[in-house]
């Protein structure tokens, strides 16, 4: 029964995302087509092998997390903060795949230091998401003592903390995106989604865009940001699951 | 007292978990810095040579193609052969399935992605719903195989074991056959569908079924094989039943 249920609900999303993304998608690979054959038109002389192989090289290099444009440069992207990014990335399962060990090494690595990561990770997130309770619950007994309207209390504080979480974590951060990033608010809030649910399609990352400069506070503001988030939305999913079970 | 050592335990937890993330960037800074290198230089070099191959090609124009095609690359749009390419669709019902499983899973490998303004904001409500069920439904399953558990744990003991080594032995064969049947096998599977090493596959594996879900490896996705039909239904079994697995772990 549960299983038919969720093979439907994978399978309705399935269908409205089809929907959804399939015209767009044949318009870009239109825009391309065309774009490739005024290339070959205004140039006569780029033959098809030549051009082929252009093509599988920038391919290639983007699969490594390489764009060619400009003179590469000096912007690594293995730095300490990219690196560090990437551990969290790692640890906390969103695995944004904008930046991936290219190296065997590098990967064996990758796979030790989630296996105790992620654990170690959501130990923490419990801690956080218990004190986070706590602290609402402490609020709740105090209103209480106050207004000695015992269930009224407890559910006005409960929807406060839910109302403040959802501000915190994702109504307003997509604010600082679009003026950080560019990104419209609606970019930012799936950025925002996306990234404390784990998901971590990588299509959208922070801090990764050549032509801004980014304050020095930004990325290690953002990681806190994603730790308490995510403990946050824990919370929330639980609640639902509880109230599903 | 009991307070206060409560409060250390948990400034020690997260004061771990930063050194933790910062011993982690330095060993993948260490070990990846060299290669990025390498690779920066290569592509340079066949810029290069493009360009010198292709004189009369402005850098300007160079450039702008350059951007358009990283453009449609980005955005899955891979334009190497003939324009067969065009009709098969990444998202066509299999691949956007593929998708919507990704999402609940919260695997989000990224290869795929909506970029409709429409997409992504039912993306987000079908996450807030479809991770929760998601999470119910593995821990169903995941109980289904608890309770192969326990008839195993039942039989030893009917045989005169104690209860401990019961335990143990359980959680031993439980994580043995996990290891063979969700990490070991696949690989060798893979290696033949995917062409990649064994090695490969066993990240793969590692990064799929904890959810990680990078996307620089994905099954099904070379442009020069030819797949059977059910692959893709075949992967998405085998994701769910690890995934259940490694649920059930956690609660062992």
């Amino acid at each position: 029964m549960l299983l038919a249920a969720y093979v439907g609900y994978v399978g309705l999303g399935a269908g409205v995302l089809q929907a959804l993304e399939r015209p767009a998608e044949v318009q870009a690979a239109q825009h391309l087509l065309q774009q490739h054959w005024e290339l070959l038109a205004n140039h006569t002389c780029l033959r098809g092998p030549g051009l082929q192989r252009l093509i599988e090289g920038i391919i290639q290099a983007y699969k490594s997390g390489i764009t060619l444009q400009g003179n590469t440069t000096s912007l690594g992207r293995w730095d300490f903060s990219g690196s560090f990014f990437f551990s969290i990335s790692a640890i906390t399962t969103i695995g944004y795949g904008n930046l991936s060990p290219s190296t065997a090494a590098g990967r064996i690595f990758c796979i030790l230091f989630a296996l105790f990561g992620i654990p170690l990770n959501l130990v923490v997130l419990n801690e956080i998401g218990q004190l986070m309770l706590l602290g609402v619950q402490q609020c709740a007994r105090r209103l209480e003592e106050l207004f000695h309207r015992q269930k009224k209390a407890s559910l006005l504080i409960k929807t406060c903390a839910l109302v403040t979480g959802l501000l915190l974590f994702l109504l307003l951060p997509p604010l600082l995106f679009s003026d950080k990033e560019g990104w419209s608010y609606e970019e930012g809030f799936y950025y925002s989604f996306i990234t404390l649910s784990t998901i971590g399609f990588g299509d959208y990352v922070i801090g990764m865009n050549p032509d801004h400069t980014y304050p020095g506070w930004y990325k290690n503001v953002i990681s806190l940001w994603i730790l308490f988030g995510m403990a946050w939305l824990a919370l929330v999913i639980k609640f639902c699951i509880n109230f599903l079970e | 007292k009991a307070m206060c050592s409560g409060k250390l335990q948990t400034g020690l937890l997260v004061a771990g978990y930063f050194i933790y993330l910062l011993v982690g960037a330095a060993v993948f800074q260490a070990l990846e810095r060299t290669a990025e290198k390498q690779e920066k230089i290569a592509a340079a070099q066949m810029k290069e040579a493009f360009l010198q191959s292709f004189t009369h090609l402005t850098v300007a124009e160079m450039e702008q193609f350059m951007k358009n095609l990283t453009e449609a690359i980005q955005n899955g749009v891979y334009p190497v052969g003939n324009e067969s390419q065009t009709e098969d669709s990444n998202w066509d019902f299999s691949n956007s399935f593929f998708f919507a499983g990704t999402v609940v899973s919260t695997i989000g490998y990224g290869t795929l992605h909506p970029k409709t303004a429409g997409g992504q904001i039912f993306c987000v409500f079908f996450a807030l719903f479809g991770i929760p069920l998601n999470i119910v439904f593995l821990h169903r399953v995941g109980k289904m195989l608890s309770l192969l558990c326990k008839k195993l744990g039942k039989f030893l003991y009917e045989k005169g074991m104690t209860k401990k080594k019961i335990k143990f032995l359980t959680l031993l064969f439980f994580l043995a056959t996990g290891i063979l049947v969700f990490l070991c096998l696949p690989s060798l599977f893979f290696q033949i569908t995917e062409g990649w090493s064994y090695s490969e596959g066993i990240y793969f594996a590692f990064i799929t079924l904890s959810t990680i879900g990078f996307g620089d490896y994905v099954v099904g996705k070379q442009p020069d094989r030819i797949y059977f039909s059910y692959y893709r239904t075949l992967v998405a079994i085998w994701i769910l039943f690890g995934l259940a697995w490694i649920a059930l772990l956690f609660n062992l």
